[in-house]
């Protein structure tokens, strides 16, 4: 498979370089292809308190041409890489792929969206946000069209968004074979109006995959409908309104009876089918000094929709936003403020989260500018079966000075940061609260010379953390250069770094890291970028067995061209 | 004593008509809210029905009730509609698929709009009742047996911090990230696990799809608590780096947001819940595999932004 690729990548690369030479036919975008190693030695061998943090080798390619006329213009979206890796989702755990595996997996994409004046032909891989209650998270491989004349909007796709994997022990998950549309019919005019109805759907094929075991995946189907509108007036004042519908069924094999929720025609129904309803809105003022909004979303219990997968669903959330520039510009505030309720459809286990954040910046003088920010999420639930419910408050100071001083060859940059963070959570059977601490303190320090091309920069960092019975420290310093060579035509950066830590009283733990790049133009179009990375870490009495260590190295090498102008 | 010998042979053959085979109910005492995850765990709910004495034959249902614990009857099996079963003279195992049948269950009121809506009763204590019944007249066939269990919908953690789109600073946080996430609510008996993943966006990618599809720069269990502090260690390395061309570029705005947002380096995590079984938690989302709403993040070189300023000024003095 992997000849088929480079021969296939290669051949559309030359052909798109030849049609270059044409005056009316535009070729622009990029072409690359990206190796990256990984390695961990681990030692003494047998010691698995490290884990693999990269796939050993991995090759991607990329090819992003478009190809422009004065009438019609046709872009490519092609990235794919060579080894899978999935972790979550449909294709967990897959080993070899077949090439309907290897086309649909989220890894990889492959995408050509002709173009002819309001008409759009949309083919391949797509990942298509149509709203934020319909579909928009999930990749679908297929065909449709988007159709924008004047104020009209009328846009389909369907295809595949899942193949079917087989479940294997230990291995895949498995998923069914996942067929998709979605299509949106309404008006829009940009930074004015919309009105908008959208509908998506899913529906996994039952016999795609021989059965998996009890427990494991469930063949689904799901259907939702949301209609959105939007207003904006006299440029500054906007509102914005979703209201959704949605319809899932969570196990195709089970038995129908006659009061199953059914929404024909788009999905008929069994004992296991859900029908609930979203809904979110906005309204707010923005220009250039200030900016204020309130959101509000409330996700019904049984809402699901197959174009956010992971939306969590039974909750209210209101959030007051606000931003201003004072002083002449010279002070920044953004703040919110709100709170999100889960578990909204039951009494007993109502839990409230408070949200608020304030960053407040300010250039006091010519040297000296200041940022403050703080930030506390509060979360609270009733007891249910245990004695004292859910308490867990967070709470974040920051203060960042930063004073800059200059002379006609260097500008100094001196910065001072402290962080406090207070974590305190209730225990539900007790009631005792335990407070989790964290101070950390950062100081850097930047010259930049104005007449050479020497950028270094030098930081320490100290951390503390404290809960009852346990004490982490660390301390970090670091520094790195960054300069041109070769006439400018190589960029070489490098960074090191030296971490101590040490946890309650065993002995500390040693960390090196030396990363550096370079990059190189090799010509006006070409550029071959490199990375490598190397970690030492040396444990101390706290690892078993004791005194254990790794190294981890990373590297990485990439060519891209890039065509046209 | 004529009397009391027929009045004895009556209790008797009583006693055998209407418990002539005896059962056993078995219930988890905190089952999936979600009724029809209980004929999907089948270890949920077990009814047994024993060998019944020699000579015993016919047919029976199974007639289920659920209550509210002041007796209040929220559903219960429509006979009529119900499965029929045929006595067998070997133990039979049956699960939720056959005892809380949904196709043939009618529930009341609220209760029945709770289950349309979500699939869920309301969290609440409940009793369940199981008994064998003979066609057509519906005549107990075995003894009632009950039990009471819990019943909550769980509600997966949500990310507190990094708190969406937040923006970290590179020189903390290459050497600690401090991951904290709600509780699963309503607290399980057991211990939890909780497994915090971080996968890196690459360009080109949507944070779901990066999810989806990379591997994870972070995937480190924890039992109980709900904060991690992650040292990174040289895996945030490169994406947060800029060179002194660059933040000339972004002070005189010649570099997108999107090119920005590329060098700022961008990272998703979320958490993956299971049980003290080592079953993903949940049974609210679409993929069953106890996934957090994912959060996305930015590292970010904050200081160089600052000198971007300075370097500004000069460029502009």
């Amino acid at each position: 498979m992997k000849f088929t690729l480079t021969c296939f990548f290669l051949f559309f690369g030359f052909s798109l370089s030849a049609q270059e030479k044409k005056t009316k036919v535009s070729v622009s975008g990029n072409i690359g292809v990206t190796y990256e190693g990984y390695g961990l030695n681990r030692n003494p061998t047998g010691f698995s308190g490290y884990s693999q943090r990269k796939p050993w080798n991995q090759v991607r390619f990329t090819f992003q041409p478009t190809i422009t006329t004065p009438k019609f213009s046709l872009p490519f979206n092609f990235n794919f890489n060579t080894t899978p890796t999935n972790v979550i989702g449909p294709y967990a755990g897959i080993g070899k792929q077949s090439i309907g595996q290897f086309i649909t997996n989220p890894s990889n994409n492959f995408a050509v969206n002709p173009k002819y004046k309001w008409a759009e032909l949309q083919l391949g891989t797509q990942y298509l946000n149509y709203s934020n209650l319909s579909t928009g998270d999930v990749g679908v491989f297929g065909a449709g069209f988007d159709l924008r004349p004047d104020v009209w909007r009328l846009k389909f796709f369907t295809g595949v968004s899942q193949q079917g994997v087989n479940f294997f022990s230990g291995g895949a998950n498995g998923s069914y074979k996942r067929k998709n549309w979605m299509a949106q019919l309404g008006m829009e005019k940009e930074d004015n109006y919309a009105l908008l109805f959208n509908f998506a759907k899913g529906k996994d094929d039952k016999t795609s995959i021989p059965p998996p075991p009890p427990g494991s995946v469930l063949p689904q189907e799901g259907f939702s409908m949301s209609v959105v509108g939007k207003v904006t007036i006299d440029k500054n004042w906007y509102a914005n309104v979703e209201g959704a519908q949605s319809v899932y069924t969570k196990d195709l094999f089970q038995l129908t009876s006659p009061t199953d929720v059914t929404i024909k025609p788009f999905l008929t129904g069994n004992t296991s089918t859900i029908k609930d309803y979203a809904a979110e809105g906005a309204i707010g003022h923005k220009s250039k000094n200030f900016d204020i909004g309130v959101k509000v979303k409330y996700l019904g219990a049984g809402f699901q929709t197959v174009g956010y997968p992971f939306l969590q669903p039974d909750r209210m959330d209101y959030l007051l936003n606000t931003r201003f520039n004072a002083f002449k510009n010279k002070t920044n505030v953004t703040a919110s403020i709100g709170q999100r309720t889960n578990n909204v459809s039951s009494t007993a286990l109502k839990a409230k989260q408070f949200i608020g954040n304030l960053n407040w910046f300010s250039q006091i003088n010519d040297n000296w500018s200041v940022n403050i920010n703080y930030n506390n999420f509060g979360f609270q639930s009733n007891s249910g079966l245990n004695p004292f419910g859910i308490k867990n408050v967070s709470n974040d100071f920051g203060i960042a000075p930063t004073y800059t001083w200059s002379n006609t060859k260097m500008v100094h940059l001196l910065s001072l940061s402290y962080n406090y963070s207070k974590y305190d959570e209730r225990d539900v059977l007790t009631g005792l609260t335990t407070s989790n601490n964290t101070h950390t303190a950062l100081l850097t320090y930047v010259p930049s010379f104005l007449t050479k091309d020497l950028t270094p920069d030098f930081s320490v960092m100290y951390f503390i953390n404290k809960l009852p019975g346990f004490k982490t420290t660390l301390a970090t310093i670091s520094t790195g250069l960054a300069l041109p060579a070769f006439k400018k035509k190589v960029q070489l950066r490098g960074q090191l770094q030296y971490t101590f830590s040490k946890n309650n009283t065993f002995t500390a733990n040693n960390n090196f890291i030396a990363s550096c790049n370079i990059d190189a133009k090799l010509n006006k179009k070409t550029t071959w970028t490199n990375y490598f990375s190397t970690n030492y870490f040396k444990y101390g009495t706290e690892s078993t067995p004791v005194n254990a260590n790794y190294l981890e190295s990373n590297f990485r090498t990439g060519l891209m061209y890039r065509f046209g102008k | 004593m004529k009397k009391i010998f027929y009045i004895l042979s009556i209790l008797f053959f009583v006693q055998n008509s209407i418990a002539q085979v005896n059962t056993n109910l078995v219930l988890s005492p905190t089952p999936p809210s979600s009724l029809l995850q209980w004929s999907v765990n089948r270890e949920t709910l077990t009814f047994i029905v024993f060998p019944a004495a020699q000579g015993t034959q016919g047919q029976y249902k199974i007639k289920t009730e659920i209550k509210l614990s002041d007796g209040t009857v929220v559903g219960k099996t429509d006979l009529n509609k119900s499965k029929t079963y045929t006595l067998s003279s070997a133990t039979t195992i049956y699960n939720a698929t056959d005892v809380v049948p949904l196709e043939s269950m009618v529930f009341n009121g609220k209760y029945k709009s709770n289950l349309e809506k979500t699939g869920k009763l309301p969290a609440d204590n409940y009793e369940i009742c199981v008994q064998l019944v003979r066609p057509p007249d519906f005549v107990p066939f075995s003894e009632i047996k009950c039990k009471s269990f819990y019943l909550a919908a769980t509600q997966l953690p949500i990310l507190m911090k990094p708190y969406n789109e937040d923006v970290l600073d590179y020189d903390i946080a290459k050497t600690t990230i401090i991951f904290r996430w709600t509780p699963v609510v309503p607290k399980p008996k057991a211990l939890v696990t909780y497994k915090i993943l971080v996968f890196e966006v690459f360009e080109n990618q949507n944070p779901v799809q990066a999810m989806r599809s990379n591997f994870p720069v972070l995937s480190q269990e924890v039992k109980g608590v709900t904060q991690y502090i992650w040292q990174p260690r040289g895996i945030l390395g490169e994406a947060a780096y800029l060179n002194k061309e660059d933040t000339l570029q972004i002070t005189n705005n010649k570099l997108s947001d999107q090119d920005y947002n590329i060098k700022r380096g961008k990272y998703v995590w979320a958490i993956q819940t299971f049980d003290n079984l080592g079953q993903p938690l949940g049974d609210g989302n679409v993929n069953a595999d106890g996934v957090s709403e994912p959060t996305l993040f930015f590292v970010s070189r904050k200081v160089k932004d600052i000198k971007t300023d300075a370097m500004g000024k000069q460029a502009e003095q």
